[in-house]
């Protein structure tokens, strides 16, 4: 568990081509990147004023404290949110590997930095789920989530999304997620999730297994995750 | 009743059993004056006389809101913007009506409207101005159409201003709590967006959702606030647009 005010170090640049040849290639390094994209990537960190205000931007609609939200849509929970999962879905949106105008608007404009930035902040958030979902089939989720069914193939949901829901990588935190999000998400899982035939993606892994769900087993397991802490 | 009583004799008992469950909407044949008088027996004339009464009171209490609100509630320019409740979420007016007894919105005249209706005067009331859908009294300028639609459907992502359809909905019906915007009245949007602090959420001790729409309302400014409501003010979704929240 990371402390709840930790930040990542000023300047630090969190980039996935940095050089393994240590600190003495980073400079140089950072000037050549700063010649290939926007002066405000390239520094590898924004103005705090200018991350606070996309975060409360966000939370506008994904709830201030970033636990999900019903607007005229289900409205997802980000807090505690692997920042991989996020990077990846930001980054989905914007090639069209999940269609949603509002959020493909919302995506393109955020650099790196960016990015960066807010989901570090969406990862640290713990508040208590929304909640809201109904109450009688959380057992029965708990089994499905924990030892899935053999019966019908449904692997353990737990075997990737980890024991308590809390998500790894690319694989996203379930846990205090909204129900009717979860709900819609598993129901059509063809039509939210790789549609862009270009560009396959991980939620290749979880098609077979929304399909093989019923309609009761997916509302008893997404009660189930709407509750978790 | 004795007279009735002996009247009913002669029904065959089917006759009985169906009379049993009619409502007072069949007063009115020789049968029905016998039914309506047996549902009495059955069900308790106090109730049923409430029933009626009640909707007498519904009619004069919708029509007594339309002095203001406009003929189909489609909105009214009397001295203030008197807001579109026509296709309106019951759900928002409800908490809408509550917001002026607990001066979350500080009205007097709505106060004094709000606080003499009672629950089920209410569920009437809501249910009957979410069922219409008159065409928008229109008035806005059309110039500024375009860029409202813009805003609406894409927010302005690089100055943080969200998408409006993302919690009122692609055609502007809302949501529950969060208000159809379609059909709004133009000056009334823009009374209630530009002054969002000094007309919403104003009692500290009952949070409420208005404080969600308060950064969105701060981050516009006056010409965007004016597209914005130029453009939902002339929307007119189908009747009963679906919701596609489950």
């Amino acid at each position: 568990m990371k402390p709840m005010n930790f930040r990542r170090p000023q300047g630090q640049h969190r980039s996935t081509f940095r050089s393994p040849a240590g600190t003495a290639l980073i400079l140089p390094a950072a000037v050549l990147a700063l010649s290939f994209s926007s002066p405000a990537a390239a520094q590898g960190n924004v103005p705090k004023a200018e991350a606070d205000a996309k975060l409360r931007y966000c939370e506008v609609c994904h709830g201030v404290s970033a636990q999900g939200f019903h607007g005229y849509y289900p409205i997802p929970r980000l807090a505690g949110q692997p920042t991989e999962y996020l990077k990846n879905q930001l980054q989905a949106f914007v090639e069209h590997r999940r269609t949603s105008n509002i959020m493909f608007n919302v995506g393109h404009v955020l650099s790196p930095a960016m990015i960066d930035a807010l989901t570090t902040d969406f990862n640290q958030l713990n508040p208590k789920p929304l909640g809201g979902a109904p109450k009688e089939n959380i057992d029965e989720g708990k089994n499905i989530f924990e030892n899935g069914v053999a019966a019908g193939n449904v692997p353990a949901c737990a075997s990737c999304h980890g024991p308590q829901a809390k998500g790894n990588g690319p694989f996203p935190r379930l846990a205090g997620q909204l129900y009717d999000y979860i709900t819609a998400k598993l129901t059509n899982w063809e039509k939210e999730r790789g549609q862009n035939p270009a560009q396959p993606d991980i939620s290749a892994v979880m098609q077979p297994i929304a399909h093989s769900l019923t309609q009761p087993q997916i509302k008893a397991v997404a009660a189930y995750l709407s509750y978790l802490e | 009743m004795r007279a009735l009583n002996s009247l009913q004799a002669e029904r065959t008992s089917r006759t009985l059993v169906r009379a049993a469950t009619w409502t007072l909407r069949s007063v009115g044949s020789r049968v029905g004056l016998a039914a309506g008088a047996l549902t009495i027996v059955l069900v308790g004339a106090v109730s049923a006389q409430h029933r009626i009464s009640l909707s007498g009171d519904i009619q004069a209490k919708i029509s007594y809101c339309k002095d203001c609100h406009g003929v189909s509630a489609q909105g009214f320019n009397g001295y203030y913007p008197i807001p579109r409740l026509a296709g309106q979420q019951p759900e928002y007016i409800e908490n809408q009506l509550r917001a002026f007894i607990e001066h979350r919105r500080t009205n007097n005249i709505m106060f004094n409207v709000a606080h003499s209706l009672s629950p089920a005067m209410i569920n009437a009331l809501t249910a009957h101005f979410a069922s219409l859908n008159p065409p928008p009294i229109g008035g806005a300028p059309r110039r500024l159409v375009a860029t409202g639609r813009k805003i609406f459907e894409d927010g302005m992502p690089e100055v943080n201003i969200a998408a409006c359809a993302a919690c009122h909905g692609p055609e502007a019906t809302g949501s529950g709590q969060i208000p159809r915007l379609a059909g709004q009245l133009y000056p009334y949007m823009l009374k209630t967006l530009n002054n969002w602090d000094k007309e919403r959420g104003r009692n500290p001790t009952v949070p409420d959702a208005a404080a969600i729409m308060s950064p969105v309302a701060h981050s516009l400014n006056r010409s965007q606030i004016e597209a914005v409501a130029a453009f939902v003010s002339t929307l007119r979704p189908p009747r009963g647009t679906p919701n596609t929240v489950q």
